[in-house]
């Protein structure tokens, strides 16, 4: 690939990437944000998170199960989202180490 | 929706503390694209380059299944990691959309600024942010900072290095995104209803990721969600 190429492919990798960021934002300029499609976009995070943690408790196994419900259990005793992401990782991490 | 959004060094500063919680999960991904990138013939800074265009793991990871150093640019390898991309961060358009009561009351600059480093990680910890009153724009862009960072440096460092990087599946850094989507789940989960959202969204996710289109799934669960919510609004107002 010579230093030509690579430009050429690093302008276009740029333009779609770039374009994905900001379509959305461009696109919702010309909708009037009304209480109704508020509630919908505000939604629209906790959908991602759920269908996030059940794609990977699908495609993963025990050790997944285990730090998911871990992290799901410390979030809503301590209300504190770092501290309860922190320790799933450390979950799963030992979870693996001892075969799960 | 009326209340003001401001955009403040302090509102900058409180994001920046949170999203650094990000930041050693994503330093661990970039350090396994650089590798990658040195294993398909590029340079450190070519890898640099595309982590400073793209900016996004799981689509460079992708387009280097298709690309390497050694063999000429075909239309048609140009047109996949294109395609690639755009499947892959499609969520991105979700994203965008969702920030537009927020980003859109500030100036333009600074708006497209935070959307061009705008990740994951960040963009849930400021919706959930958003969902807790903050109103503070700078939060979006000082949370999106330090993963930001610790993607380009951890790309450099991966791709001159060579094999000396640890695996992150065996720190559990591959979990630091579905931790923290489960544990700022039950932070936005409100009311009861809510469950009706996570009943619609779940399915969608899985049946999409069962079809074969994992890129697809969360935003297909968002989707679902959104409009699920959007179609029971009236019922709500009704009873």
């Amino acid at each position: 690939m010579t230093n030509v190429e690579f430009s050429i492919l690093l302008l276009a990798m740029a333009l779609a990437a770039y374009g994905c960021r900001v379509a959305g934002f461009l696109a919702m300029r010309y909708v009037t944000i009304t209480p109704r499609l508020e509630a919908a976009l505000r939604a629209t995070p906790l959908s991602v998170m759920a269908g996030i943690v059940a794609v990977a408790a699908m495609r993963g196994g025990p050790a997944e199960w285990i730090a998911s419900v871990a992290v799901l259990i410390l979030a809503k005793l301590t209300g504190q989202d770092v501290l309860a992401a922190l320790f799933g990782v450390a979950v799963i991490a030992l979870a693996r180490w001892v075969g799960l | 929706m009326s209340e003001a959004v401001t955009f403040t060094r302090a509102g900058f500063g409180r994001g920046f503390r949170r999203g650094n919680a990000f930041a050693l999960g994503v330093f661990a991904y970039g350090l396994a694209f650089g590798l990658v990138a040195d294993q398909a013939g590029f340079t450190p800074f070519q890898a640099f380059l595309f982590s400073v265009v793209v900016y996004s793991g799981s689509a460079q990871m992708a387009t280097l299944s298709v690309l390497a150093a050694g063999t000429s640019l075909t239309a048609s390898i140009l047109w996949s990691v294109v395609a690639l991309i755009l499947v892959i961060n499609a969520r991105y358009v979700l994203f965008g959309a969702t920030l537009r009561p927020w980003l859109g009351q500030v100036s333009p600059l600074k708006a497209y600024s935070t959307l061009y480093i705008l990740g994951d990680g960040n963009w849930l910890m400021s919706l959930s942010a958003y969902e807790n009153g903050e109103r503070d724009a700078g939060f979006v862009l000082g949370s999106g900072l330090g993963p930001c960072l610790a993607w380009l440096v951890g790309t450099l460092s991966g791709s001159m290095v060579g094999g000396y990087a640890p695996n992150p599946k065996v720190l559990g850094l591959d979990f630091m995104l579905i931790a923290f989507s489960a544990a700022m789940m039950v932070g936005m989960f409100r009311q009861k209803s809510d469950w009706g959202v996570i009943a619609v969204a779940v399915p969608a996710a899985l049946g999409v990721a069962w079809l074969g289109s994992p890129a697809w799934a969360p935003v297909i669960a968002g989707i679902a969600g959104g409009a699920f919510a959007w179609l029971r609004f009236t019922e709500e107002r009704a009873a």
